[in-house]
Parts: C-alpha cells; structure tokens; sequence
C-alpha cells in the first residue's frame, strides 16, 4: 500500500519539521510516507481569490503527484478541504474530474488518518506542559475533523489541557483575506490571540500552519512566549521522535 | 438597491466600524447572546441536523417548482378575496404600493418589519408623495427616527445604545425622558397605539406564504405587526416571489427552525397566519387586502446552480450572528439593505452587478461559520467564492492581483519553478530577517506585519531534508502490525464499494 | 382612469392576472422546463418522520405547556372548573382594578357570569352591537378574556381563531390577556395544531389564526428585555379540567 504526504506548500517551506514529524509518527505505526516531489500547492489561493483557470495548473501538480498512491495524508485540514474542492473545479473536464473524485476519495487529514484509519489513538507521548487547542476552520467545520485530535491529546502523557474560550471562530487568517482586508483580520487575530492569552496556556496547538502562522505571528507581536505548533509536532517531540 | 449605495469601499466602511469602539462591542454583545441563545435552543431541541436537512429539502423542492406554487398561492389568495399584484423590479412595487396609497387617500402607513420594504426604500417614496410612513418595530422606529437603515436582520438597531436611542425619542416625546429601557419602550407603545388606531393602511412584510391555502404568515415577538394587520382599513403586505411553502404542515418545520435559529425562541411570541381580508361579518381586521410579490432580481438566481439556493433563505439572520467578521464591523459596513454573510452574497446576486459590489464578496475569511449555522445549510461560504470568480471571469478583477496569480500558476504548476521560488525566497529574506521572523511593513507585507510578525523561511525545505529523512526511515522501520494493515485495506475496499469521501462532498 | 374605487380595483385585477402568466411563465423558463400543471409529488412534507409520533401525557402538557409560558413571563393557572375561572378573573380584575373588560362572543364565556360576578365593571361582548367601534373598545380595556382554541404544549402556545364572534382586537390591545385553556385543547407539538389547517382548507379558514406563546416582548434596545411593547404586557393562561 502506498501512504504519500501531501505537505503543503506552507509547510514544506516554512515549516518542515511538521512533515518530519508525521514521517516519523508514521513510520512508528509501519507506515513508510513517500513524498512525490511533483506536487506544488493546493492551488487554494487561487481557488479561493475566483482564478480558477490558475488554481487548475496548482491542482494538476497535485493529482499527477498522487495519482497512484492510496493514501493521501496532509498536516492541513483545509489543503484537504481544498481536495475535496477538485470536483468542482474540474467540473467541464470529464478526464479530470474522475481524477479528482478519486485523489477526494483518498485524501486525509493527517489525525484522521491517524484516527479514523489506522486507529491510533496513544502514540505513546508525554509532554508535560499547559496545552490549548485551535480548531481551524476548514478542518473541524468543513471536513468535521473535531474528536481526532482530542482524542490523541487525552493520551498524552502529563499534558494539561485548557479549553480555548470561542475556540471554533476563526482566527481571521482566510488566505489572501488577510492581505486584501488587513484591518478586519487583525481585529480577528488579535481578539483570538486574546483568547489564547486567557488560557494561560505555553503551547498552542492546532492541525493546520496557515490558522497557526497567523496567531503566532500575531503573538510574537505583542512578546506573548506563548509556543504555537502543529499537534504533529507536539506528538512526535512528545515520543522523543524529534 | 443600488441607488442607495453606501459611499466608499467594504474596506473603508470596515475601518470606520473598527474604530467605532461602542458599535464593536455592542455588536459583539447582541451577536454573542443570539448565537448563544441559538446553540442551546437548537441543543434543546435535538437532531439539529435532521431538522435543518428536513428544512433544506422543503426549500429546495419547492423554489425548484416554484411556478406552481407561486401560482398557486396566488389563485387562492385571490380567491380568499386579496387584490395580488407582480412587481418585476423594486420601482415597480413601489409604483403599485404609492398607486394603492394615492387611491386610499392614505395620510399615514403603519409598517411592520419588512426586509423586502427596505429593499425598496420605500418609506422614502411614500414620504415623497405626502404619506407618513411610520416604522413599527421598535428597533426599527429607532432607526427610522435616526435616518438610518437596519444594521442587522433581525435586530435593526443593534449599533444604538440606549442614551443614543433616549436622546432620539425624547425629541419626539419634547420632553426630556430617562435612558431606561422600560420607560423608552413605554413611550413608544403609548406614542404608536394612537398612530395604529388612526392609520389609514397597515404595511407588512411576509416571512412565509402558505401556497396551498393562500394564507401568509408573520413571526414577530412585539404584537406590532398583528396591529398593523388588524387595525387599518387596508392591508399592503410585500412579500419577496420566494417565501413559499406549500402547506401549514411545512410550516412547523419553519416554525421550528427560525425563531430558535434568530433568537433562540421556542416560537416567537406571535406567530399569525393571514388568510384574506376580514370576512364580512367580522369586527376588525382589514377592509382591503394587498399583496405586492416582489421579484426584485430573485429570479435571476433560479436556474443558476451555483446561487439557486440563496432563495431558500428565511431571513433569520444566525449567519450574522455567527459570522466573525459581522461581528466586528456590524452591519452598516456591508453597504447594502441585507449584511453579514447572507448580505455580502445576495446583494451583489440580486443586483446582479458584481463590478459594483466586488469588494463585499472579500469581506470574508471563509470560514464556513455561516454555512454552519444556517437552518437551511446554504453553502453562502462556497457562493461568495463564486462570486469572486465571477467577477474574474468578468475581467473585473483586481490587475495587480491577476498579474500575481498569473505568478502564482507558473510558479505551482511545475515542481522545479516552485522549488526555485521557495530557494530564491531562502536566500531573498537574509535583507529582511531579524530574530528569527520578519518585521517590515514595507511594499506586500503592510498589511500582514501590521499586526504580526512574519516567519522567517528556515535554512531548508522539507523536500530539501525528504531524502535523508526517509533513508534514516526505510533502515529502522518498524513492521506494520497486521491490524493496522486489515483496517488500511479495510478502508480501501470501503471506498471502492461507496465511492468513498469522507467529511465534506 | 377608473371611477370608483370598486372599478379602479376592478382595472387592477385585470393587471394582475395578466401579468399573472408572463410572471409566472418567466420562473419557468428560468428554471429550464415547461410550467408544470399537476401538483409536484413533495418528497419530504413537514415534519422527520420521527417527529410524528412523539406525544406527551396530559398531565406532561400541561406541565411543560405552564413551564414554558412562565419562562416568557407569562403567568399560569390550574383551575378545576369553569367557576374557578370566574373567580379567578374576578379576583384579578379586583386586585387589579379592572373596570373595563372585553370578552369573546362564545358560549363558553358568556357561562362564566362575569358579569354578574363584576358589578363594579363594564363587560363588554364582542361584536354584540354594531353601533360601536369594537377596535377602540378594546383598546380601551382593562382585560381582554378569550378561550383558546387550541395549544401546543412543546413551544408554549396558544392559537386564537377569528371569527364574527371573536375578535382579533380582544387579545391583541387590552393591557391584561387573559386566556381559557381547556385541557383537551391541549396536544403536544406545534404540528398538530397545524395539520388542523390543512385537513380544513382554504375556504374553512378564518381570516385570522394568531398563535400567542407570551407577553409582548422586545430586546430591541440593548438587546435589554422589555415586555408588553405593544401587545398585553401581562398574560394569563387558565387551563381548566
């Protein structure tokens, strides 16, 4: 059976060490991740700005990539939701669009892969620290990933979980929203970051680097030491894997 | 609509609510309770989503045949004695509405709440010809006494406070009256029951028209708009083409779903079905019975897959009230006569301008807490994405923005290109990169180092690190466990029987 | 330009149907297909399937039927029998001081004796004199007593039907409401009470059915509760047997 990793274009250049760590997680449960270098980006900035002709050249890359694989695990629920978009952008393209029904069909977030298919819930972790969690949109309202990640947290070692108060609205990244209307996305962040403030929590954590990228960055702006990383991160440092 | 455009862009309005320090709390406030409030009700309830499923599939069988009930509804309005008229566009209805006024010799109009109304600036209008139009609503009383247009669905005047709202009332009052909501709201029940009593028509919305019986139904919490079709001597109701449902036994699934999805309520506490003007020998209820059906751009939206289903919407307004950015530029800074999520994709559709109304379709993160909330589940986090496309397919779009998507195609539809960028960006960053994270505020990056630090692109790549990776891999990896492995096969015959898909289609 | 106002509405009318086909012809041909002409088979007609079945005990309804009414702010009365009621409103209307009272045209309330049991004040019976304005009567009184015509116990409602003899007027504009529940006019959920209106047909409907689920109420400053904003600010349920 061939597993592939779907990186995302966010990750594999600004943060890698997500992508080893789900390597290396994997690699615990017997699954070797093989990563076909062909693929690019989702093509969600495209998708998501209405260029859609430009979304479909990002989007080839990453069905050629996957094509015979026969699953495709993604540290980003809403590169996957964006997957899950394939159909209807290839709508007029009978050749494609079997494709992108078939890649839909395979393409998992990484925790529920790690759940749902291969029913991991311990990965043997202990990180002995206050943890709150960001449920990013895309992932938990869209593709309903919302028990997963809970329920590897619970089998964390030492961790001490705090709930994020309005932990389900968004964190005002949106892609090229937080470009085009800055100043409505920086109220967001920052009443976000506020929240995660509120915890008193030292990590935050979350499954998708774009939502984690923003409230970092915002947090690192106003000298919050509050540590932000991907749930893949925190299990695999966790069993000492990192 | 369009006549009425507010000034400037979605961005320009947006900065003016953010510095609006009491309107972003008192949005919050009113937002966090109704959202609330629609949580536990739904809660109460139970099988939410069946409910919402039921109501979605009711809406869309009946807007996809909604000839038949339309016409349906008519001939038995008609035969319940209503004089029924067809406003194709918004200055139709308002000729129609006026005409009726003209030929009542009305001097004043006692209106409930009417979306459709405000649609069509009626009030406005009816001023125009000598006619006082008197707003009913509480909140919208409010807002009409300020010269304002409703910020919110449900709740017009939720950017108000109440020294705002005892300061506008005292005028008409000529006398100086106290900030408290209970004497405010006794002052404009005493003030408006002589206005009910005297007015020579009653103006109302329609929030659902029964096609088999020709009855039309209001929900409302005041008792206003039970005045306004019991008094007055004539009856105006406006009524958008698309509020039909075709029985009174839909209209518990409605019931059920609007009041909890807009306030929280169990049902409002009126709801009243209107069948015909008074009979003969009743005591009260109207003389004269008018329904204007507005069409107003709806019909555009028909037969169009992508937006056929903004027509299923009941105005119920849990988009707004779960939308974050509603939340904090309230609903003036949309622009139109609908706001929040449901605003930012029917106004441009009904208009079917979307060059004018470019800008409101990127007021939004697509974070999809409209569509969730939604008793009917209209994907509105899907539509305001097409409605970008549109506007690109158009050549509308924005020439900087296609240049760098243009960008965008070359570089990530080919691996090497992409590979470059990502090292040139490597090498590029070393100008700008200080402690680990970038700070300048200079050309793209304005915007997003406003309020953030941007990250620093590390030294490599995964796929920079992928081959010594995955050889440390290969030498100790582990065996897979045989159970591990059925439930991978497992899932791979389930996705061959069902056709596989898993969270959202 | 018509002459009369009969004629004008005449002209009017002869708009409207013409208009009637091109406006409705132009759905049609937007949604691609020839109008149809038969009713189209709904595939899903109120409420799930599992909703239908659910049903309270009696005494459940009247429990959660008061439950939900006094969470409004309504107020709530058990009562064993048509004399306690007229105690009952007796007794408030004392307490209260109410001295003018409008009550539907029904046999039922005319039973009561309420006027024999209110000397002190004028009790008015809808619609029994054509000389006066039975509008301004009613806004004008103290109480408005109407029976109901049915309840659901699931949201807290009453329904009220108009008709000669029952007033819309009597339990929209009085100040107190007081409404006469008998216990076998109480179901469970909001669809029974619906379907009534479909198994009836248009042309057994009255002109007005109003469901009444509390006090006038509105939040629409401050998002602050305020009750009796236009309609009776204080409601009384009386359910009797």
């Amino acid at each position: 059976m061939k597993v592939s990793l779907f990186i995302t274009c966010l990750s594999d250049a600004i943060y890698p060490r997500v992508g080893e760590a789900m390597v290396r997680l994997l690699a615990r449960c017997g699954v070797r991740l093989e990563f076909p270098a062909v693929q690019t980006c989702c093509g969600q900035p495209a998708f998501n700005s209405g260029y859609w002709e430009e979304a479909r050249e990002s989007a080839r890359t990453i069905l050629k990539a996957f094509e015979d694989s026969d699953f495709v695990i993604s540290p980003s629920g809403s590169c996957t939701g964006m997957i899950h978009h394939y159909p209807k952008l290839f709508e007029n393209d009978p050749v494609m669009l079997e494709k992108a029904r078939e890649l839909q069909a395979k393409s998992y977030e990484f925790t529920q892969f790690l759940v749902q298919v291969l029913g991991v819930t311990d990965v043997g972790a202990t990180f002995p620290h206050k943890v709150t969690y960001h449920p990013s949109c895309h992932g938990s309202r869209l593709l309903g990933v919302k028990d997963e990640p809970m329920a590897l947290m619970r089998n964390v070692k030492g961790l001490e979980f705090v709930p994020l108060p309005y932990a389900e609205d968004c964190c005002g990244f949106g892609g090229t929203f937080a470009v085009k209307m800055a100043d409505i996305s920086g109220a967001m962040v920052t009443e976000k970051a506020d929240h995660v403030k509120e915890t008193e929590a030292e990590v935050l954590v979350g499954l998708d680097m774009a939502c984690l990228m923003n409230i970092a960055g915002n947090l690192k702006y106003r000298n919050e030491p509050v540590r932000v990383m991907h749930l893949a991160e925190l299990l695999a440092e966790g069993a000492n894997l990192l | 609509m369009s006549a009425k455009t507010a000034a400037g862009t979605v961005k320009e309005r947006a900065e003016l609510a953010l510095n609006d320090d009491f309107l972003r709390k008192a949005v919050k406030f009113t937002t966090e309770r109704l959202r609330n409030g629609k949580k536990n009700a739904s809660a109460e309830h139970g099988n939410w989503d069946e409910w919402r499923e039921r109501g979605r599939q009711i809406r869309l069988h009946t807007i996809a045949h909604l000839d038949y009930y339309l016409n349906q509804f008519v001939n038995n309005a008609r035969a319940n004695g209503v004089h029924v008229h067809f406003a194709d566009t918004g200055a139709d209805a308002v000729k129609i509405a006026l005409e009726i006024a003209r030929r009542k010799q009305a001097k004043t109009v006692v209106k409930s709440k009417s979306m459709v109304s405000e649609e069509l600036h009626l009030n406005d209008a009816l001023q125009e010809i000598g006619v006082e139009a008197i707003e009913t609503d509480l909140g919208e009383y409010i807002i009409q006494l300020a010269g304002e247009t409703p910020s919110h669905i449900v709740i017009p005047a939720i950017h108000k406070n109440r020294y705002q709202i005892a300061d506008l009332l005292s005028e008409v009052a000529g006398e100086k009256l106290e900030a408290d909501t209970t004497v405010l709201a006794g002052f404009v029940r005493k003030k408006l029951r002589e206005n009910f009593l005297e007015a020579d028509i009653g103006m109302t919305g329609c929030n659902f028209a029964i096609a088999e019986t020709g009855s039309m139904v209001l929900f409302e919490n005041e008792g206003n708009a039970r005045m306004v079709t019991t008094l007055p001597k004539t009856q105006i109701t406006l009524m958008g083409m698309e509020r039909i449902i075709p029985s009174f036994e839909d209209l518990e699934v409605m019931a059920t779903l609007l009041p909890r999805s807009a306030t929280g309520q169990k049902l409002t506490m009126y709801m009243s079905a209107i069948t015909g003007p008074r009979r003969s020998e009743d005591a009260d209820g109207p003389d004269e019975m008018h329904i204007i059906i507005v069409d107003n751009g709806r019909s555009l939206q028909l037969g169009d897959p992508e937006f056929q289903e903004l027509l299923n919407c009941i105005r119920c307004g849990a988009c707004l009230n779960a939308c974050p950015v509603y939340r904090h530029i309230g609903g003036h800074a949309y622009g139109g006569t609908y706001s929040g999520p449901i605003g930012a994709v029917l106004t441009p559709a009904l208009n079917k301008n979307v060059a004018e109304w470019d800008d409101i379709a990127n007021a939004s993160s697509l974070c999809g807490a409209c569509y969730e909330a939604c008793p009917v589940k209209i994907p509105l986090h899907e539509m305001l994405i097409y409605l970008r496309r549109r506007k690109v397919e158009k050549g509308y779009g924005n020439k900087l923005e296609g240049a760098g998507m243009k960008g965008f195609a070359a570089v990530m539809g080919n691996a090497k290109r992409y590979r470059m960028a990502v090292k040139m960006g490597q090498i590029g960053q070393k100008l700008v990169v200080r402690d680990g994270g970038i700070r300048t505020k200079l050309g793209p990056l304005k915007g997003w180092n406003s309020y953030r630090v941007a990250p620093s692109l590390p030294k490599m790549s995964f796929r920079q690190r992928f081959a010594t990776l995955d050889q440390e891999i290969r030498e100790g990896l582990r065996e897979m466990s045989p159970d591990v492995k059925s439930r991978m096969e497992e899932a791979i015959k389930r996705r061959k029987q069902d056709g596989g898909g898993h969270g959202h289609g | 330009m018509a002459e009369t106002h009969a004629d004008w509405l005449r002209e009017m009318e002869a708009k409207s149907r013409a208009k009637q086909s091109a406006f409705v012809g132009g759905i049609s041909q937007r949604l691609g297909r020839p109008r149809p002409t038969d009713a189209p088979a709904q595939p899903f007609r109120g409420a799930p399937e599992f909703w239908r079945g659910f049903e309270w005990t009696p005494e459940e309804r009247i429990e959660r039927f008061a439950g939900n009414w006094r969470s409004v702010g309504g107020h709530v009365a058990r009562l064993p029998d048509m004399d306690a009621v007229r105690e009952f409103i007796a007794g408030k209307a004392a307490e209260m001081g109410a001295r003018y009272i409008v009550r539907q045209n029904e046999p039922e309330l005319a039973a009561l004796g309420l006027e024999e049991a209110l000397p002190e004040a004028q009790v008015s019976v809808w619609n029994t004199d054509p000389d006066i304005c039975w509008k301004a009567r009613s806004a004008e009184a103290d109480f408005g007593v109407v029976m109901a015509d049915y309840a659901a116990a699931y949201t807290g409602s009453v329904a009220v039907l108009s008709s000669k003899d029952k007033g819309r007027s009597v339990s929209l504009l009085p100040t107190v409401l007081m409404i006469v529940l008998p216990v076998e006019r109480l179901r469970t959920r909001l669809g029974e009470v619906l379907t009534e209106f479909d198994r009836a047909g248009r042309k057994r409907l009255p002109a007005g059915i109003h469901f009444i689920s509390g006090p006038s109420r509105s939040s629409d400053i401050e998002n602050d509760l305020t009750i009796g904003v236009h309609g009776p600010g204080v409601v009384y349920a009386l359910i009797v047997g």
